[in-house]
């Protein structure tokens, strides 16, 4: 009886440690503490859970007890939910789909589900973190309640499909996302200025132009909630790290990701 | 309304959380929701395929065990297949879980989900031989309550049915007929409730222990309340097979036929085949078995659920009557300007 091929795991790990690479570049390139963004909270929560979650995928990658994470993600689910409790007021379930918080909500509390639930191998015996999946620790954890792992890869699974769909979705010129990266700032306040709206400095979102003479924001998080428009709009094929890393579709791409591996990670373990 | 939500410069709390972006993000039509919704199934299978279980030689054995029973034209490739996944499980398993993932990306993303309907087709139907033997249909112990005629075959139907074409959209009263028509989507739907009306009256389900056997059999391996509610249903249905099974059968030819009628009834049967699906679904496969390990798919009920809502009669009907599916931003686009 074999396990899961470790290079299956290491692959998932290797996602999750480059997700949590490019939310701290996005951290650092951003400079929440100076402008305010509000999406600090976001490209924070996917630093933590890339590095946790790499490490319970692979043993030798594990850094904090299983208790200290759990606090951890259970005090980021209290600040989400009260995100999504603020995002709510007025919208009524409809929030549950498209507001900005509850797909970070949603993993946050499948992160402490999986840590408070897992249940290691007797075979394993490691002091922190858990034992990881690969064979070598002698066998697959597992979770208590194995409803609520099913329910949790379910809305993420969910989740990541409606990403996709809203990343890949109706621009004016192709995609959404080239509109996204093609959109130079003048433009964008142009559309907004034909919308009858104005932006400023720290509004909560960006925009872009469309046919009709509207403005169409954009519905990923990842723009950035306090992030200016032009900032949010940065050319893709500029080339730079920078421009790369501070782009809507990078912060989307690592929420598909981490919401499939996570996904992948409680199916395995029921 | 402008959809840039800050004026001013002054920002609310709600506006700094992004209210004013998210609240201009208009959920996607009803095709492109059922799309999802499968994009979603693919996605769980593609999880679920990647449990340690699949990259063993029992999984071949699995395989194997479908071709029981099975003329020996469909169980001959079955038995090759299988072999071949014993022996090479790892390599062969690691490529089925890609491509299910690679499918619920493709029908995810918008500018690929033509060609990923159509690669889900080809896939569900050749899993529908070599995974499900057909959905064991050709046997004496196919049943609607255990996933006949398969569920990788709904897959197959739903993925024609949501096909992103509207060349039937002035007639279609109702989503699926949106690509292939009204009369031809009421075909595919009656020969499906009409075959497991048919399957639930075979003979080794019209026993008195036959479907109180088959639910009580799905409790091994489930949680506590999961296996306490199918042993209930087992009890229930204890000695009352014939019952239950013409109970069932009436219930699903009531469905079967219920597309043709007008739309308040069409309605309550679709509401009537959400229910037997659900019952199905919690009772019969207890979830596709998910929770017990070593499933493959979440099984036949929850598809067939997807599948009703697919025919839930639509209050207007012309899709591509709607502004928004007329322009190519549309939210009712679902690629490459096709309206959905």
């Amino acid at each position: 009886m074999i396990g899961i091929p470790s290079f299956v795991l290491d692959f998932f790990a290797a996602l999750m440690l480059l997700v949590a690479a490019v939310s701290a570049g996005r951290l650092v390139l951003d400079r929440p503490w100076r402008r305010g963004v509000m999406d600090a909270d976001i490209d924070g929560a996917h630093v933590l859970m890339g590095i946790a979650m790499a490490g319970m995928l692979v043993a030798r990658l594990a850094t904090l007890p299983n208790g200290v994470w759990t606090v951890i993600f259970a005090v980021m689910t209290a600040w989400f939910a009260w995100c999504v409790y603020r995002e709510s007021r007025g919208r009524g379930i409809r929030v549950l789909v498209d507001s900005h918080h509850s797909p970070h909500l949603v993993h946050s509390a499948a992160m402490v589900y999986m840590f408070a639930a897992i249940t290691a191998p007797a075979a394993a015996s490691h002091g922190s973190g858990m034992a990881g999946m690969g064979g070598a620790s002698g066998g697959m954890p597992t979770l208590a309640v194995p409803g609520v792992a099913f329910i949790f890869a379910l809305l993420l699974a969910g989740y990541a499909v409606v990403d996709l769909d809203r990343l890949s979705g109706p621009a004016p010129h192709g995609s959404y996302l080239a509109t996204v990266g093609a959109a130079p700032a003048n433009a964008v306040l142009a559309g907004a200025a034909a919308g009858g709206g104005t932006v400023s400095p720290g509004s909560s979102s960006a925009a872009t132009v469309r046919p009709e003479g509207g403005v169409a924001t954009l519905p990923e998080q990842s723009v950035g909630p306090g992030r200016s428009a032009p900032a949010a709009a940065a050319p893709v094929g500029g080339g730079s790290v920078r421009d790369l890393l501070l782009n809507p579709r990078t912060a989307a791409g690592c929420r598909i990701a981490m919401g499939v591996t996570m996904a992948f990670m409680l199916i395995i373990m029921i | 309304m402008s959809d840039i939500a800050v004026a001013g410069g002054r920002a609310t709390w709600r506006d700094r959380l992004g209210t004013g972006a998210e609240s201009a993000w208009q959920p996607p039509g009803a095709r492109r929701a059922l799309q999802l919704a499968l994009a979603a199934v693919w996605l769980l299978d593609a999880v679920l395929q990647y449990q340690s279980f699949m990259f063993t030689k029992a999984f071949g054995q699995m395989l194997a065990g479908t071709a029981d029973g099975n003329p020996s034209v469909i169980a001959s490739p079955i038995n090759w297949d299988a072999r071949l996944v014993e022996h090479h499980a790892v390599l062969l398993n690691t490529i089925f879980a890609t491509i299910q993932l690679l499918l619920a990306i493709g029908i995810a993303w918008r500018p690929t989900v033509r060609l990923a309907l159509a690669a889900s087709i080809a896939w569900s139907l050749g899993v529908w031989w070599f995974g499900e033997g057909l959905g064991m249909v050709l046997t004496p112990g196919a049943s609607p309550v255990n996933g006949a005629p398969g569920a990788v075959i709904i897959y197959a139907l739903l993925a024609v049915l949501l096909w992103p074409s509207d060349r039937h959209a002035a007639t279609a009263t109702f989503t699926a007929a949106r690509a292939v028509g009204v009369q031809a989507a009421r075909v595919l739907w009656l020969v499906l409730w009409a075959s497991l009306a048919y399957f639930a009256l075979l003979p080794g389900n019209r026993t008195a222990q036959g479907l109180s056997g088959m639910v009580g059999g799905m409790a091994d391996g489930q949680p506590g309340w999961l296996a306490s509610l199918d042993n209930h249903a087992a009890s229930l249905l204890a000695h009352q097979g014939l019952t239950a099974s013409i109970v069932l059968a009436i219930a699903l030819v009531v469905i079967a036929v219920g597309v043709y009628l007008p739309v308040p009834a069409a309605r309550a049967t679709l509401v009537l085949a959400i229910v037997v699906a659900a019952l199905i679904w919690v009772f019969g496969e207890a979830f596709g078995a998910i929770l017990a390990g070593g499933a493959t798919d979440p099984n036949s009920g929850l598809l067939l659920i997807l599948l009703a809502l697919a025919y839930w009669p639509a209050r207007k009907v012309p899709a591509t009557a709607s502004p928004t599916a007329a322009q190519p931003g549309g939210h009712e686009a679902d690629g490459k300007g096709a309206t959905a």
